[in-house]
């Protein structure tokens, strides 16, 4: 079986437009347009973002290796996004603040300005004017921000793994920060409730 | 409390899935994931001519010592001792796949790479077309193959025909390129020219390209 859809046909764009529009509707209902619920994940109060991408993360997973047993898939064609050191620790950094800060990340805030939430408009906005200005003065910091290219490294080959052991262990790592952080959420709200 | 009871069971219910996909896939047996190109593909790249280079070409790119290009006789090493193409490295067609001790292709790093572009040859087409095709199959890029081999080189490149009277002016022009070209290649003679006996140049692989970057 071949790939469902060819990367460079005309129907790439239509099937992007539908997948992105899927996307931002399980977005909105699993409840990530609203800020606060996102910004729980800081303090303490609600783990949902967490465990949704946690979630995502371990269904695509194991989908995409059984997708490639049976020939459905040619992982080797899948883009890796390449791994710099220096700027993956700050931008990570920055991503962080950003995120308590605003209480959006860059795909929930567009999904939030969809359905009309004004605070997630201008966290757009801000967005796109960053966007501007890391362009104007991309060359003040090109250096760094390509500086340690570790190319397309995955963590089960940096750590001499098997990549289904890995996936196991990473399952598992998944299942029980559902139960730690459900643990910790039912804490901080029976605290919160006293006030 | 027996709401949150039956949540429980769900989740519980649902990691076990997870789980349980998981360790089925650490016990399923290793599927080989052989690049192999297959049998309509290779078919269809073997009706395209587009493979050949023609002596013409090849001749122009020695003279230019253009580097990209590798030449490679796959004939015997005593027909390659004998006479060889400037600059061409030597791998027999019996021992394009001979492997290292760690079960590696020897000449993988030459034949699969995106630097030079290899242009086979032996004495007629078919070995090299031989080698192509098996090379091919494997999906090793940057192949090509010199149409009508050493034999076509010598006939046209070494001794060239003087085209009729009423030939065109791009046949007199490749014509006078070829006697050109005979004389930087020794004129008429298949003696064996003085060659250089540096060993064949190791390519190494490029380590990814750069592409676009994807984000979240």
């Amino acid at each position: 079986m071949g790939p469902l859809f060819n990367a460079s046909d005309e129907w790439s764009f239509v099937i992007a437009l539908v997948i992105g529009i899927a996307f931002g509707y399980l977005l909105e209902s699993a409840g990530f347009s609203s800020s606060r619920k996102l910004a729980g994940v800081f303090y303490g109060y609600d783990f949902v973002v967490l465990q949704v991408f946690f979630t995502a993360a371990i269904t695509a997973a194991i989908g995409l290796l059984f997708f490639e047993y049976f020939g459905w898939i040619d992982l080797s064609d899948i883009w890796v996004n390449r791994f710099y050191t220096g700027s993956a620790i700050l931008g990570g950094a920055l991503m962080g603040i950003g995120f308590v800060i605003g209480g959006f990340c860059p795909g929930t805030s567009a999904c939030a300005s969809a359905i009309g939430k004004i605070d997630a408009m201008l966290f757009l906005g801000g967005f796109i004017i960053g966007v501007i200005l890391f362009d104007a003065f991309y060359p003040l910091y090109a250096g760094f921000y390509k500086a340690g290219n570790q190319g397309p490294v995955k963590i089960y080959e940096s750590l001499g793994m098997d990549r289904e052991v890995f996936l196991l262990l990473f399952v598992i790592v998944a299942i029980a920060s559902f139960v730690a952080t459900g643990y910790i959420q039912q804490k901080i709200s029976h605290k919160s409730k006293k006030y | 409390m027996s709401d949150t009871r039956i949540i429980k069971k769900r989740y519980i219910f649902m990691a076990s899935v997870f789980i349980g996909l998981a360790l089925l896939l650490v016990i399923l047996p290793k599927k080989s994931t052989s690049k192999q190109l297959k049998p309509e593909q290779l078919l269809l790249q073997i009706n395209d001519n587009n493979r050949y280079v023609s002596t013409d070409e090849v001749a122009r790119k020695i003279i230019a010592a253009d580097s990209y290009m590798q030449l490679i006789d796959v004939r015997s090493p005593g027909e390659y001792a004998e006479f060889h193409l400037k600059g061409a490295i030597n791998i027999p067609i019996d021992s394009i796949f001979n492997k290292d001790e760690k079960g590696n292709y020897v000449y993988e790093d030459i034949l699969n790479q995106d630097i030079k572009t290899n242009v086979f040859y032996s004495n007629g087409t078919v070995y090299a077309n031989q080698v192509w095709i098996l090379l091919k199959r494997l999906n090793y890029k940057n192949n090509y193959v010199m149409k009508g081999g050493l034999n076509r080189w010598i006939e046209t490149v070494i001794r060239p025909k003087r085209p009729p009277v009423t030939a065109t002016v791009n046949e007199m022009a490749l014509y006078n390129f070829r006697k050109a070209a005979s004389m930087y290649f020794g004129g008429g003679s298949v003696a064996a020219p003085a060659e250089d006996n540096t060993p064949a140049p190791i390519i190494k692989k490029k380590a990814g390209k750069e592409e676009e970057e994807g984000g979240c």
